[in-house]
C-alpha cells in the first residue's frame, strides 16, 4: 500500500512544494520507508529516497504549482520510489495494486513496475494525453487509486472499479484542488470549512485537472463494490473519512462490539497504541471496566506491524511500548490490539506485561483472524507465516501466553462499519476475494 | 409604453423577457455594445429598436431614448450607475430605473461601503483596512494580515478579488508570498485604468458560511427584497477551482427554499428578513449621506457567517447575472408597474408578488473563461431546439450567425417544485448549446443537485448554531483578542 498525493494549483505563482510535504507527512502513517515527490513547474523535478518524509523531503525546497506524491513501506529491490515515470514525462503514483491491464498479457520474467511500464508503452506508445491516461486506468484491474501528471502538467486521479483503495478530493478555495488518499490531508493543507472536508471519489471515477478545467468523469462502471475493510481496522488514520465513513466511529463501533462478543472479568482495560486505542475506550465506556494508559514509548512514533522484517518490528515494538507497571500490577487486564498477522510482537507484549505484574491478560483483537494474503497491496506476509491461519483462538491464547484470547467475528466486523458486507473486500479474514 | 433597456447580457435578457410579459405590451429597445441575439429576438417580437454603442456614453443613450419615444430607461448594468448615465438621463427629461451616481457609490467603492456600514453601525459588518498603494499595504500585509480576502476597492466586474485562508502557519510563507503578489496586481494591474476612485486595496476579515443575493426594488422610501438567491462563483463542479462572475444560481421561496412544499433551507425566513432590513439601512444611509434619491434596485451580496449572521460581503447597485435570471423567471407582478411606481415614488402602494416555484440557472461557458477570455471568444454557437428557458449572455448576433463573447454564453434556466427538478430541467437545457467550431464547452452539473444542497444547508446550520449561540450572549459581531503584555482587544 501507500499514500498518494496529488496537488493542483491553477495560479502559478504558488509554490505547491510545502503543501506536498505536509500533506505527505498526514499520511505518514501508510508508509514510512519511502518518500517521494514530483513537483511540475518551469520544469519537473522529483524529490525521493528512504526514510520519512521529513528526512527525505523537508529539506529540499523545489519549484512547481502542480506537485504529485507517495509514501510507501516495504521498498522493492530495484523498484523506483514512486512517483514512478510510466512512460516519458508521465508520473504516476499508486496506492496499492494493479493486477492485470486489458490487452496486455502480464511477463512474469519481469517485475511488477516494469510489467506497468510495457503495458502502457504497448497499448499507448509515448501518448501521455489525457484520453491516453484515461484509457489506460480504465483497462487496469485490481485494487488500486492514482494519481498522474503527464507531459501537458495535467493532472488525472482516480479509483479503480472495485474502489479498495481510498481517494478523496479536497479544495483550497479558488486556488486549487488536493487529491490523496484520506481526508486528514484536507484538514492540514486544504481549506477550513467546517464540514466533512472532503469529498470522495467513487470506484471507477476519474477527476481530470487542466488549465482550463476540472471535472469529473466516469471510467468504469463497478460491477460491485469493494471497499478495503483493514482501511478501518488499522490502515487509515482516525481523523479520516473513508468512503464518507468516519474511521473513528467504526474503531469505536469495534470496541463495543468486542465487548458485547467476548467480555471478560478484569480490572482495568488498556489498549496497545496507538490504532487500538478507540477499541480499548469503547470497550471500557461498554463494560464499564476503566480504561488506563498501559504504555510509553520512547523515540519517533513508528507503525510496527508495516517494518520490512522482525527485528525491526520488534525494536518498534519494544521501543514503543514500556509497560507502566503502576497500571497492571496485580491487576487482571484486556488488553487489546488491531489486529495480529505473526503474533510475535503480540507475545513480546504480554511478556512484557506479565513481567511487570498483570495477574492475568486477556486478549481482546478488533478484527477477525488475518488468514491470507492481500492481492490488492497490503502489506500482509505470506500465508505460512499467519498465525491466525494455523491456529485456534485457545492455542494462540497458549502461544503467547495470555490467560485467553478472542477476535472480533467476521459479521461483528461488518456490524461495526455499517455497510453492507458484500460493498466490502474482507478476503484477508475470509480468503474470499472479489473478482478482478 | 415603450422602454429603452440598457445593457445586454443574460442580466437584461432577464428583464427584457420581464418586461415583455406586462400587459401593458411594451415596445422594448435595447441599448448595449453587443447584439445579444436573445434580447434582439424581444426587440424585433415588440416593435423596438437595438442600438449598438458604449453603455457608459449618456449623450448616445438619451439620443437612442428619444428616438425611441421611451417613456423610461431601465439600467441593467453597474458600470452606466457608476458613469452618472442615470443622472444624466433624469436631467434631460426622461425617467430612469437605475441607481444615480451618488447612491451607487455603495457598489462602486468597496472602501466607501463599508466606512458607511461602520458610520451608521448597521449590522452584518465585516473588519476592514483600505490602501491608497501597495507600498502603504505591504507592512501590514507581512505583519498582521491572516486570514483575509484581497478585493479591489472599485467594483471591477468582480474581477481580482482573492480570498486566502491563512490559519496553519506550517503554509505561512507560502500563502503571504502569494497574498503580496494578488495585492500588487491588484493595485497596479485591476485598478490602474481607474481614476475614478482614492483608494485602491481593500483587505477584508475571512469569513465562512452559505453565501445568498437579497436583490430589492427601491424608490428611496420603500424596499421590496426579492427571493434571496445563492449563486455559485466556482468555475468547476464541486465549488473547485477559478473563480468566475457566477455559474449558475439557486432560488425557491423567499429563503432558499429545498422545495416549493420543504421545510428544509439554505436560510431561515427571518434571516431572509433581517437581510433585507440591512440592505434598507445602507441604502436609508447612503441616502442621507448624498442627499440622492435612490432610484432601481440595491442588492446585497450577503453571507450566513458565525461572526454576525447575515452579513453584506458586497453591495450591488443592480440585479446580479446570473441571480437576475431566478427573480426575473419568478416574478409574478408586472414588471412595467413596478418600474412606474419606482418612478413615481409609490412603491408602497403595489403588492410585488413572486411565483412559489423552485428556479435554477446553469451559465454554459466555452473553455478558457474565466481567466483566458481570448481563447474562449469568437466562436460559432448554435442552439437545438427552442429557446425558451434560454438567457442568451455572452453572445453576438451578426449577419445571422451567433459568436461567443469570451464569457458565459447562455443562461439555462430550469423550473420546478425543488431545486433538484429544476437544477435537472437547467441541466437538459445546457445539452442544447453547442459550438459548431469543435470548442469545448463547461457547466456545473452539480448546481440545485441534492449533493450541494445538502451541503449548503449543513453549512448555514453550522453558522447559525454559533451566531444564535453569540447573539444569545451579546456578542454578536464583536470580536475579542487577548494581547498578552497588553489586554484585551476589542472589535466591532
Amino acid at each position: 500500500m501507500a499514500g498518494i498525493l496529488g496537488i493542483y494549483l491553477f495560479d502559478s505563482r504558488w509554490n505547491a512544494y510545502n503543501f506536498g510535504v505536509f500533506g505527505l507527512m498526514a499520511l505518514q502513517h501508510r508508509g514510512q520507508e519511502t518518500a517521494g515527490m514530483e513537483l511540475f513547474g518551469d520544469s519537473r523535478v522529483k524529490l525521493a529516497g528512504k526514510g520519512l518524509v521529513e528526512q527525505v523531503l523537508a529539506s529540499s525546497p523545489a519549484n512547481g504549482h502542480v506537485c504529485i506524491g507517495a509514501v510507501s513501506p516495504y521498498p522493492q529491490e530495484e523498484a523506483e520510489v514512486q512517483p514512478m515515470a510510466l512512460a516519458d514525462d508521465l508520473s504516476v503514483s499508486i496506492d496499492g495494486k494493479i493486477t492485470s491491464v486489458d490487452g496486455y498479457a502480464w511477463d512474469p520474467s519481469l517485475g511488477y513496475e516494469a510489467n506497468l511500464r510495457r503495458a502502457y508503452v504497448s497499448l499507448y506508445y509515448n501518448r501521455t494525453d489525457i484520453e491516453s491516461v484515461k484509457g489506460f486506468f480504465g483497462r487496469c484491474g485490481g485494487g488500486f487509486s492514482f494519481i498522474a501528471v503527464n507531459a501537458a502538467k495535467e493532472m488525472v486521479a482516480g479509483r479503480g472499479a472495485l474502489g479498495v483503495k481510498p481517494l478523496v478530493l479536497g479544495k483550497m478555495g479558488f486556488d486549487g484542488g488536493i487529491v490523496a488518499s484520506e481526508s486528514c490531508v484536507m484538514d492540514i493543507i486544504g481549506e477550513r470549512v467546517p464540514i466533512s472536508p472532503a469529498e470522495n471519489i467513487e470506484p471507477g471515477e476519474v477527476r481530470v485537472f487542466t488549465p482550463m478545467s476540472a471535472y469529473s468523469e466516469q471510467l468504469s462502471i463497478p460491477k460491485r463494490r469493494a471497499y478495503c475493510g483493514f482501511e478501518y481496522v488499522y490502515l487509515a488514520r482516525p481523523d479520516s473519512y473513508i468512503n464518507d465513513v468516519p474511521v473513528y466511529r467504526v474503531r469505536r463501533n469495534i470496541g463495543m462490539k468486542l465487548a458485547q462478543e467476548s467480555p471478560a472479568d478484569a480490572d482495568v482495560v488498556i489498549g496497545v497504541p496507538e490504532t487500538a486505542m478507540p477499541f480499548a475506550m469503547a470497550y471500557a465506556n461498554e463494560t464499564g471496566i476503566p480504561v488506563e494508559k498501559g504504555f510509553e514509548l520512547t523515540g519517533r512514533r513508528v507503525r510496527s506491524a508495516m517494518k520490512p522484517n522482525q527485528v525491526e518490528r520488534l525494536k518498534g515494538v519494544q521501543l514503543k511500548l514500556n509497560v507502566i507497571s503502576e497500571a497492571v500490577r496485580g491487576k487482571r487486564v484486556v488488553l487489546i490490539d488491531d489486529s495480529v498477522v505473526r503474533g510475535n510482537t503480540l507475545a513480546n507484549i504480554v511478556y512484557l506485561m506479565k513481567e511487570k505484574g498483570a495477574k492475568e491478560i486477556h486478549v481482546r483483537i478488533g478484527s477477525p483472524h488475518i488468514i491470507s494474503h492481500c492481492p490488492f497491496g497490503v502489506e500482509v506476509p505470506g500465508e505460512d507465516e499467519l498465525i491466525g491461519k494455523h491456529l485456534s483462538e485457545d492455542k494462540i491464547a497458549e502461544v503467547i501466553g495470555a490467560d485467553s484470547f478472542r477476535y472480533l467475528s467476521l459479521d461483528g466486523f461488518i456490524d461495526a462499519t455499517g455497510m453492507k458486507g458484500e460493498e466490502l473486500c474482507t478476503g484477508c479474514f475470509s480468503c474470499s476475494y472479489p473478482e478482478v | 409604453m415603450k422602454i429603452l433597456l440598457v445593457g445586454g447580457a443574460g442580466r437584461e435578457h432577464a428583464i427584457a423577457l420581464a418586461l415583455k410579459r406586462s400587459p401593458t405590451e411594451p415596445r422594448i429597445s435595447c441599448f448595449a455594445d453587443l447584439k445579444n441575439p436573445g434580447i434582439n429576438k424581444v426587440v424585433k417580437e415588440t416593435g423596438g429598436e437595438f442600438f449598438l454603442g458604449s453603455i457608459n456614453d449618456s449623450a448616445a443613450i438619451i439620443r437612442a431614448a428619444q428616438k425611441a419615444g421611451a417613456d423610461f430607461v431601465f439600467i441593467g448594468p453597474e458600470e452606466p450607475n457608476f458613469h452618472g448615465v442615470p443622472d444624466r438621463i433624469e436631467e434631460s427629461g426622461i425617467k430612469c430605473i437605475g441607481a444615480g451616481r451618488k447612491v451607487a457609490e455603495l457598489e462602486m467603492s468597496k472602501a466607501s461601503m463599508r466606512d458607511l456600514q461602520w458610520k451608521y453601525r448597521i449590522p452584518g459588518r465585516l473588519w476592514y483596512k483600505k490602501f491608497k498603494t501597495f507600498e502603504e499595504a505591504l507592512p501590514y500585509i507581512q505583519e498582521y494580515a491572516e486570514s483575509v480576502a484581497l478585493k479591489p476597492a472599485r467594483q471591477s466586474g468582480g474581477k481580482g478579488v482573492k480570498v486566502i485562508e491563512d490559519f496553519q502557519v506550517y503554509l505561512q510563507e507560502d500563502k503571504r508570498k502569494v497574498k503580496k503578489e494578488h495585492a500588487e496586481m491588484i493595485v497596479k494591474e485591476h485598478m490602474k485604468d481607474y481614476d475614478d476612485i482614492e483608494y485602491k486595496l481593500l483587505i477584508e476579515e475571512r469569513v465562512w458560511g452559505p453565501e445568498y443575493t437579497v436583490q430589492c426594488f427601491t424608490d428611496g422610501r420603500t424596499v421590496v427584497p426579492m427571493p434571496a438567491v445563492q449563486d455559485n462563483k466556482h468555475a468547476f463542479d464541486g465549488d473547485l477551482g477559478l473563480e468566475t462572475g457566477g455559474m449558475g444560481s439557486i432560488s425557491c421561496g423567499m429563503n432558499l427554499k429545498w422545495g416549493v412544499d420543504d421545510d428544509r433551507a439554505i436560510i431561515t425566513e427571518d434571516e431572509c428578513k433581517r437581510s433585507a432590513d440591512i440592505v434598507k439601512q445602507m441604502i436609508d444611509a447612503i441616502q442621507k449621506e448624498t442627499g440622492q434619491k435612490y432610484h432601481g434596485i440595491a442588492a446585497g451580496q450577503m453571507m450566513l457567517t458565525s461572526v454576525w449572521g447575515p452579513t453584506i460581503i458586497e453591495m450591488y447597485s443592480r440585479l446580479g447575472d446570473p441571480e437576475a435570471g431566478n427573480v426575473m423567471t419568478a416574478l409574478k407582478t408586472d414588471l412595467v408597474e413596478i418600474c412606474e411606481g419606482i418612478i413615481e415614488e409609490r412603491l408602497n402602494a403595489i403588492k410585488v408578488e413572486f411565483e412559489d416555484v423552485a428556479v435554477a440557472v446553469k451559465a454554459v461557458c466555452p473553455e478558457g473563461y474565466p481567466d483566458k477570455r481570448d481563447l474562449a471568444k469568437g466562436h460559432p454557437v448554435a442552439l437545438d431546439g427552442p429557446w425558451d428557458g434560454i438567457l442568451w449572455a455572452s453572445a453576438e448576433e451578426s449577419e445571422g450567425a451567433i459568436r461567443t463573447g469570451g464569457s458565459r454564453v447562455v443562461e439555462c434556466v430550469g423550473t420546478g417544485d425543488t431545486l433538484p427538478e429544476a437544477s435537472a430541467r437547467a441541466e437538459e437545457l445546457t445539452r442544447r448549446v453547442r459550438l459548431t467550431d469543435g470548442w469545448r464547452t463547461f457547466h456545473r452539473k452539480d448546481i440545485g443537485s441534492e449533493k450541494s444542497l445538502l451541503r449548503r444547508i449543513q453549512l448555514g446550520s453550522m453558522a447559525r448554531d454559533i451566531y444564535t449561540y453569540r447573539e444569545r450572549k451579546g456578542l454578536l459581531g464583536k470580536r475579542m483578542i487577548w494581547v498578552p503584555g497588553k489586554g484585551l482587544v476589542e472589535v466591532g
